[in-house]
């Protein structure tokens, strides 16, 4: 099954979904979660428009990328926990390649002087 | 692909379910957001204000997240619905000759459906206005070998079951009951209901004022009391509040008044502005005969079948206890809702199912408008796919538009329900009401009824075309003059529009058809008597002050007297059933030289008490022997009367006069057959003659009489002289029931004539909207095709072979559309075989005049334009490309 990519010229769109895939491969994460392992582990370079987080989030979920589940946080709070679905982790696995194969052909151009 | 899609769809319609539940958790999952932002940023060593404020400007707006969000999880937001509106009611507007087609059109449909839908609700679909009414029951007695259902009761077994049933709360006994009154000096006849004390609890009623029966009011010499309806007490009594404890006058022992019912407290089929307790105790008398109706209350948690079974074990300890008189007889237990109003339950779905049919032209009609519109609309729907709307949005606005024509329908159509529902109830023959104790109007449950309807018909109507014109051709559409030549695709399914509203108005056209001459035949009955002239009249002698038999019997010899005595009336008599009035009594009998068999086994017959005279009156033909005369009477021998039937069925071969009989109604002497009549219709129209055994009043007699009076002239002239006569002899003695015999059998034909009249009106409708849809297709086709014709007409075509081509269209359209129509009229009209006399649903005749006039009436529909196609001019249609 080959998704299609819609609004190709959309990358900081595709950047973000792609982004929070990666963040909820290890384990389940609630959104503010996810926003802080983002800005963490990019070493602060990345930081998270958060107002466009959850609607990403939705949208994911929407797609049967993520399944939610609502849990306790750390500090007992009542949190929405988010993890992978076995389409999401397919999907994760194919725009990794593909972002792989698009940073590296970029870096590529980008090299040529 | 379909897969996700699915989910998707499946989670949204989820959210559909819980919307508010989704709008919390997004309030909880963003507010968890700020708080642990917010605790981060007071750890960073913000104040906390400062903390707040900051977890607040980093996430931006949260309004505009929420809303992000809820319209994802939504099928579409509120503010493209509402550009969507705004340009269907644009677009509505631009084209007011279709709107207002399509407008009345769905109003005629959704209203005639509102209207019976009124009806049925009331009377069939509403629970009765009593607590927990849906444990009531009907007990009847029936006997399956001879055909005997829904059997009214004997008071012993009445009794017996009240004792041995195990199923029932409680089981109440009820008797007609006329109860003479004496108002202010006048007497007045007041319809009564006699009821065992059971009877108020059975249907857990409470009183306005006073008290309902108690057990003590079912034991003989404590029974004299009397219970008022509300509308009794306040026509009658004012409303008076001392009335508790009042005496009620009548001749004999004055009943006390004990209580009054609240207000339209009745029974569905038995109004009764009095009741009296019914006394029921274990006599010979109660014995004999089947006259009660039984109501009973279900026990918590026993089921009908269970009632049932119960009921068959009781059955047999009856058999057991009287074996002579309730041999093959068993009980037969039916809900009450069901029993009431089985009668017009048929009728009624029949209607519904006819407006249901209307309906559907309706939407036919204005699905093919909105094609054909449609194909006008190609380019815009062509420019807005151009301009990125998906297909769904396409589907979606179009299909809004067909909501915002059937809501514009249903509201016209509920002004035109309210409006017809009063016709159709004035329509309803006072004679035959409905079974109903609530009023019928259009209430919420019927708005609600008309809100679903018109949801599913913006469906029916809109959802073909609504898919068909969303695939669009981009290119096709775009380009310029392409427009008349790319529409051709929709002529399949315009067509078969076409040819369902045609096949639905033909089966529509068929059932009328049937019902029209099945009412014809009822008209055409000899019903074996004369009814012009005669007048009809009822008195109810009160059993206190007539309880002797020979008194009784002359009592009304002395008023029959009377009248013959007035002058303008040539004859009277007296019989206590009166034909046409669908009440009738049997009677086992056995021949006098044999020993008599036991009830049970003997055969049985109709009969009726009736006075000397009444043959004639009726105009009743004599074929043999003598009527009865004064000389019959208390101490001479026993006589009797039969007809021609009875003569057929038990006595062919044989010389009837001098036959003697035992009758198990009358005294035990054998009675002698005097006289043979011709055969009369009695239960009604329908029902052919049967064995019937006449026994004089004057030997027999009864509490009560129909009076029958052959005038001179016109005999509602009589009616004072008549009434007067009877005062003459007693003062006291209501008349009620006056009438001539003409309205008696008129309304005796009244619920057919009313189903008819209805039917022939939406048979009417669906013919009329069926002749539109063809008359527009037909139309359409011709401008679409004008060019072409115009080239015909050009290289020679003659007006004739224009016309021809055009109707050879329709025909052949009409033709496909008969045959669908014939194999469903087979199919369907099987359920009016109840309803229909001596026509069969598959009466070869109907069929065929039906098949005529439908295809005329297509033919004449496709005619109009056709004349339009051979009237083009070649000039104009050529060049107007």
């Amino acid at each position: 099954m080959k998704e299609k990519r819609e609004n190709p010229g959309d990358l900081l769109q595709g950047t973000l979904d792609l982004l929070i895939l990666k963040a909820l491969a290890r384990s389940a994460m609630h959104g503010y979660g996810v926003a802080e392992w983002i800005h963490q582990t990019s070493e602060d370079i990345l930081k998270v428009e958060e107002g466009a987080l959850y609607p990403a989030l939705h949208r994911l979920e929407l797609r049967g990328l993520l399944s939610s589940e609502w849990g306790t946080s750390d500090n007992n709070r009542r949190a929405k926990f988010y993890s992978l679905t076995a389409a999401g982790r397919k999907q994760l696995a194919q725009e990794t390649e593909f972002w792989r194969r698009m940073s590296g052909a970029v870096a590529r151009i980008l090299q040529t002087a | 692909m379909f897969s996700e899609w699915l989910n998707e769809t499946w989670l949204r319609v989820k959210a559909l379910w819980r919307r508010s539940e989704l709008d919390r958790d997004l309030d909880d999952e963003l507010e968890f957001h700020l708080a642990m932002r917010d605790e981060k940023n007071r750890q960073a060593g913000l104040a906390a204000e400062e903390a707040r404020y900051a977890a607040h400007r980093q996430f931006g707006n949260t309004m505009r997240v929420k809303e992000r969000n809820r319209e994802m999880w939504t099928f579409f937001s509120l503010e493209t619905l509402w550009q969507d509106l705004r340009y269907g009611v644009r677009m509505l507007r631009k084209n007011p000759g279709f709107t207002l087609t399509a407008v009345l059109t769905l109003a005629l449909g959704i209203g005639a459906n509102t209207a019976i839908f009124s009806v049925v609700d009331a009377v069939l679909l509403r629970p009765l206005p009593f607590p927990a009414s849906d444990h009531l029951v009907r007990i009847w007695e029936s006997k399956p070998k001879e055909g005997y259902f829904r059997n009214v009761v004997n008071g012993l077994n009445f009794l017996d079951w009240r004792e041995q049933n195990r199923s029932f709360e409680s089981m109440a006994a009820i008797s007609d009951a006329t109860v003479n009154l004496k108002i202010n000096g006048e007497p007045l006849a007041v319809q009564g209901l006699s009821v065992s004390p059971e009877f108020f609890s059975v249907l857990r009623a409470t009183p306005h004022l006073g008290r309902t029966f108690t057990a003590e009011d079912g034991i003989p010499g404590r029974d004299n009391n009397a219970i008022l309806s509300y509308e009794f007490w306040q026509k009658q009594f004012g409303g008076r509040p001392d009335i508790i404890g009042k005496k009620l006058e009548v001749s004999g022992p004055p009943p006390e008044i004990v209580g009054v019912m609240p207000e339209g407290f009745s029974l569905p089929n038995n109004k009764a502005d009095i009741w009296i307790p019914l006394a029921i105790v274990r006599t010979k008398d109660w014995g004999k005969g089947r006259f009660l109706t039984v109501l009973g209350r279900l026990r918590d948690g026993v089921t009908l079948a269970q009632a049932e079974q119960d009921m068959a074990r009781v059955g047999d300890f009856t058999a057991e206890q009287r074996p002579d008189f309730n041999k093959g007889w068993s009980s037969q237990v039916v809900p009450f809702l069901q029993d009431e109003t089985h009668e017009v339950r048929r009728p009624l779905l029949v209607l519904l199912a006819a407006v249901g049919f209307v309906l559907l032209i309706a939407c036919a009609n204005v699905a093919n408008l909105l094609l054909m519109r449609g194909t006008g609309r190609q380019r815009e729907m062509a420019v807005r796919a151009a301009l990125g709307a998906s297909r769904t949005r396409i589907v979606q606005q179009l299909l809004l538009e067909g909501l915002i024509l059937s809501f514009s329908g249903t509201a016209v159509g509920i002004a035109f329900a309210n409006w017809g529902l009063r016709g159709l109830l004035a329509l309803i023959p006072s004679s035959t009401p409905l079974p109903l104790i609530g009023a019928i109007e259009i209430d919420r449950r019927v708005f609600a009824f008309a809100f679903i309807v018109s949801l599913l018909t913006a469906i029916v109507f809109g959802l073909a075309p609504a898919l068909r014109l969303s695939r669009v051709n981009l290119q096709d559409a775009l380009r310029q003059g392409t427009l008349r030549s790319g529409v051709g695709g929709h002529r399949i399914l315009r067509q078969s529009f076409v040819v369902i509203e045609i096949a639905l108005a033909f089966v529509l056209m068929v059932g009328a058809g049937l019902m029209l001459r099945s009412f014809e035949h009822l008209l055409s009955v000899n019903p074996g008597f004369e009814p012009e002239h005669v007048l009809t009249m009822h008195i109810f002698t009160s059993p206190s002050k007539y309880r002797d038999d020979q008194k009784r019997s002359q009592y009304v010899e002395q008023i029959l007297r009377e009248i013959r005595n007035t002058p303008g009336v040539r004859s009277a008599g007296s019989t206590h059933f009166l034909p046409m009035t669908e009440r009738i009594s049997s009677s086992c009998f056995s021949p006098a030289d044999q020993p008599p068999p036991k009830p049970a086994d003997a055969p049985s017959a109709r009969f009726l008490i009736i006075s000397s005279g009444y043959f004639a009156t009726m105009g009743t033909q004599l074929l043999n022997g003598r009527d009865f005369s004064d000389r019959d009477s208390f101490g001479t021998p026993s006589v009797m009367i039969v007809n021609h039937a009875f003569v057929e069925e038990f006595l062919s071969h044989e010389d009837p006069l001098g036959k003697k009989f035992h009758v198990c109604w009358s005294n035990p002497d054998p009675a002698e057959i005097v006289g043979v009549v011709a055969d009369a219709r009695h239960l009604d129209l329908q029902e052919a003659p049967q064995p019937t055994i006449f026994l004089p009043n004057a030997q027999a007699p009864m509490y009560f009489a129909n009076l029958v009076v052959r005038a001179q002239g016109d005999p509602r002239q009589i009616t004072r002289s008549a009434e007067m006569a009877v005062h003459r002899v007693n003062p006291d003695q209501a008349v009620s029931g006056i009438q001539t015999m003409e309205s008696v059998l008129s309304d005796s034909v009244a619920s057919p004539r009313f189903q008819l009249a209805l039917l022939l009106i939406f048979a009417g409708i669906a013919l009329v909207l069926a002749m539109i849809g063809v008359y527009g297709v037909v139309s359409y086709s011709v401008r679409q095709r004008i060019q072409e014709l115009g080239i015909r007409i050009a290289l020679g075509a003659r007006a004739a072979d224009i016309a021809g081509m055009i109707l050879k269209d329709v025909l052949f359209l009409a033709v496909i559309a008969l045959t669908i129509g014939l194999a469903c009229a087979l199919i369907l009209t099987r359920v009016l075989t109840t309803l229909l006399f001596e026509v069969t649903p598959t009466d070869p005749a109907t069929l065929l005049s039906v098949t005529c006039l439908v295809f005329c009436v297509a033919t004449l529909a496709a005619f109009l334009p056709a004349r339009r196609a051979m009237r083009v001019d070649p000039m104009l249609a050529l060049r107007d490309e």
